[in-house]
Formats: structure tokens, C-alpha cells, sequence
């Protein structure tokens, strides 16, 4: 005898996807995303509540994904973090399934484009080189016409730069 | 531009290369808050650039589809034991020395017997009399085909700290436990997440659901010593009772500790 997916089951297949796509967007590898993921639908099945509003789930299911994301880097760095626990603009989780105003993984591509366009032109060059083209640091080196020893400089240079830059934008 | 070296960018660029790479990178590899901050940005644009794979693995999918099905079925999240791989569909040619952490977690001699049977010089040591043994305690994780790997240096491992190692099949710590150096697997006995040393408490910790296991492998937070010691900064005891962590067999000679580990 079949019966229907369960309400757990309901709410993991209407949001899986979208909750992995905000994780994987913050830990940029897929096995902290799977991780991370795991522990939120776990996390779900321990304390959600599966009879609240679907705008009221999906927001609770968000946090929970913001939560476990802080709760990693503070972890796995064990080093003091600045605004990690900050939302990015424009996303508010609330209890009253409030509209979001842009998909929560974009907000993380804007973020980082205007990050990027904040940049001296080498120092976004060899971040777009490296992230937005994968390429290694040889290639990145040659196509700069650099030697590896100062690509890797470079980059380091560039993501500081930019770091700096975001916590000015957090503040 | 003048060549450079910079031993910070040179240890640096090993997370990128993780990161870049798809891997899981490793804090090991950055050293101050500043670089924290760096790396956190740079995942992020390693997420953002990826739109075409931040799709999630179908098996993963799957597997915690399971999970949530059950948890439909009335049962406890916690209680299950971990959705099996079905070993005998796993390609030949995949590895097999590798164990990943849902295999240690099958648990039992039976299955540890499933195991070496398609895997390279991984064996459990004794066999246990004991109809349903887990895997935790004193067996050997590594029998047969094997060699001694160093991993650490024992003047690098003062008395309560530990240090990760990796080796073909598997990870772990070696702890230095008052004196007595063991290795430990990493995998927690739970749900098979990595854990991770906490050197301000001196444990392993697991960041899926809070388990805490001490530098003997056993889990420290849970309900049997809570009412008299509750843990550390923790709210409440962990639930259930996790079996022991997996001990690889370990010596040290001349101040170098080593784990038998199974040939690549």
C-alpha cells in the first residue's frame, strides 16, 4: 500500500535544491555544502514545525541554513570572525513569510561582483582569473604574464584588499 | 614586477587550491583573522562562479531524502541507523581502498567483513565473538597489506592536544591523552560527520549534532555523565549513546608516532 510523501518528505523536496544552492554559494565546495545541508533538514525534522505556513517554513529553513553556515566558519576557523553573522541586505528572515527580494543565492553573486568592481584592475584580474575562470596558478601567471611566485602574492594581495573592502561595506 | 615569495601566499594558495578545486579545504591552512575573513570571501566566490554546478549530487539527495521519510514514519531522526551503500553495486575499479565514513559505519564484524571482501588490505584484526559487535574500541582498523605511515611528531603533541593525519584509508587524530599517544578515527560513530579537535576543550567535536568524544574516544556529553557534570558550555546532555570511536593501531619510535595503515 502507497501512500504519499509525508510532510517532512514535502517540505525537503520543495526545498533541497534552493537550500543547498544557499549554502554551496556561501562554502564554495560541495562537501561542506552536503554537510551543511544534511544538518539542516536533520536540524528540520527535530524542531520544525511541519503544520506552520509554507512562507513560514521556508524562512525558519533559511535561518536555520544562516545559523549552520555561522556555526561553520566560527568553528572551522576558531579564529574571530567579523560579520558573519550579518544578512545580506535586502534578505529578512521573518516569521511572517515576508517577500524576499532577490534569490538568496544571488545575493551572494551581487555581493562579490561588487566587490570585484571595488578592486584595483590587477587584483580583480587575477580573482577573476582564479575563481571566475578556474584556472590554476600557472595559467593564472602566464596569462598575466607574471611567474607563479607572483601570482600567488598577488592573489593573496587581492582577496586581502577585498576582504577589507567587504568589511568596510558590513561595517 | 620583481619575483616574490611571500610564505603566507605560498601557504594560502594551498586552501585556494582546495577551494578551486572542489575539495573540502582545510583550516590548517590559514593562519590569522584577517586570512579568515579572506577565505570566507573566497568561497564565496568559488560558490558564486559555480552556478552550473551548485546543483547537489543525486545520491546525496537521496540518501537525506531517506532520512526525512523516515522521520515521516514516526521514528526519531537520531535512532536511524545511516541509509547502507549497497556494497556489491559499488564498481570494481573505484577505489576500494578508500573507506568513506558510511562505511565505517556499518558496524559489525559481519559488515567488516563485507567490506575487506571488495577492498584492498582492509580487515579487522580478531574477529569478535560477539554476535553484533561495533566497530569502536581496541580492533584494529588495518590488518594484513599494510605499513607503518608517520604522521606526527611526538614533541609536536604535548600532553591533551591532538593532530589530524590523513592516509589512503582513512583520517584521523593522533591524541596525546595524558601522556599515552592514541590514533583515532575522525569519523563520529553517530552519522559519520568529520570531527573536529577543540583545543580550548581538549575534544573531538562533531558539527552535525554536537557529540563530543574525549581523547579516549568516548563520547564525554552524553546523558550517563551529565547529571553529575553537565559538559561544558553545552544546553543540554547529547540523547543516545554513541559507540566508541575507532582506534587505527598506532607506535611511536624515536619520537615519531606512526598509524598501520593499508597500501594505496
Amino acid at each position: 500500500m502507497s501512500t504519499g510523501p509525508g510532510p517532512f518528505e514535502q517540505v525537503y523536496g520543495k526545498h533541497v535544491v534552493g537550500i543547498y544552492r544557499f549554502v554551496y554559494a556561501r562554502v564554495g565546495n560541495r562537501p561542506d555544502a552536503e554537510d551543511l545541508t544534511a544538518q539542516v533538514f536533520v536540524r528540520a525534522v527535530e524542531q520544525l514545525d511541519t503544520a506552520r505556513e509554507p512562507g513560514q517554513i521556508a524562512a525558519w529553513l533559511y535561518r536555520v541554513a544562516q545559523n549552520a553556515i555561522a556555526d561553520h566558519w566560527r568553528a572551522f576557523y576558531r579564529l574571530p570572525l567579523v560579520g558573519v553573522d550579518h544578512v545580506a541586505p535586502g534578505w529578512e528572515p521573518a516569521d511572517d513569510g515576508a517577500q524576499r527580494q532577490a534569490p538568496p543565492d544571488e545575493r551572494a553573486s551581487i555581493r562579490v561582483q561588487a566587490l570585484l568592481g571595488d578592486l584595483p584592475d590587477r587584483y580583480r584580474r587575477v580573482l577573476e582569473l582564479r575563481f571566475l575562470q578556474r584556472m590554476s596558478v600557472a595559467e593564472t601567471a602566464q596569462a598575466m604574464g607574471i611567474t607563479s611566485g607572483n601570482a600567488k602574492v598577488l592573489q593573496y594581495r587581492a582577496l586581502r584588499k577585498a576582504a577589507l573592502l567587504g568589511d568596510a561595506v558590513d561595517g | 614586477m620583481a619575483e616574490e615569495r611571500d610564505p603566507r601566499a605560498e601557504r594560502f594558495e594551498r586552501y585556494l587550491d582546495a577551494l578551486i578545486a572542489g575539495e573540502r579545504p582545510s583550516p590548517e591552512d590559514v593562519a590569522s583573522g584577517d586570512e579568515a575573513e579572506m577565505a570566507r570571501l573566497a568561497a564565496e566566490m568559488a560558490g558564486a562562479a559555480s552556478r552550473d554546478t551548485a546543483d547537489p549530487d543525486p545520491a546525496f539527495v537521496e540518501q537525506l531524502r531517506l532520512r526525512m521519510r523516515a522521520a515521516d514514519a514516526g521514528l526519531a531522526a537520531v535512532q536511524i541507523p545511516p541509509p547502507v551503500r549497497d556494497l556489491a553495486a559499488e564498481p570494481a575499479g573505484q577505489r576500494p581502498w578508500r573507506l568513506s565514513r558510511r562505511q565505517l559505519l556499518q558496524g559489525g564484524i559481519g559488515a567488516a567483513a563485507g567490506l575487506a571482501a571488495g577492498l584492498i588490505g582492509v580487515s579487522v584484526a580478531r574477529p569478535s565473538p560477539v554476535a553484533a559487535p561495533s566497530l569502536g574500541g581496541d580492533e584494529d582498523l588495518v590488518a594484513g597489506e599494510g605499513f607503518w605511515q608517520k604522521v606526527a611528531q611526538l614533541a609536536d603533541l604535548p600532553p591533551g592536544t591532538a593532530a589530524r593525519f590523513s592516509t589512503a584509508a582513512f583520517d584521523g587524530f593522533v591524541v596525546n591523552d595524558s601522556g599515552d599517544v592514541r590514533a583515532l578515527s575522525s569519523v563520529c560513530t553517530h552519522m559519520g560527520c568529520t570531527l573536529q579537535y577543540r583545543p580550548e576543550w581538549q575534544d573531538l567535536r562533531c558539527p552535525c549534532h554536537g557529540a563530543s568524544f574525549d581523547l579516549a574516544g568516548q563520547l564525554a556529553n552524553g546523558r550517563r555523565t551529565w547529571r553529575d557534570q553537565p559538559y561544558r558550555g553545552d544546553a543540554r546532555a547529547y540523547p543516545i549513546e554513541l559507540p566508541d570511536l575507532v582506534r587505527p593501531r598506532v607506535k611511536v619510535a624515536d619520537g615519531v608516532i606512526m598509524v598501520w595503515t593499508a597500501q594505496a
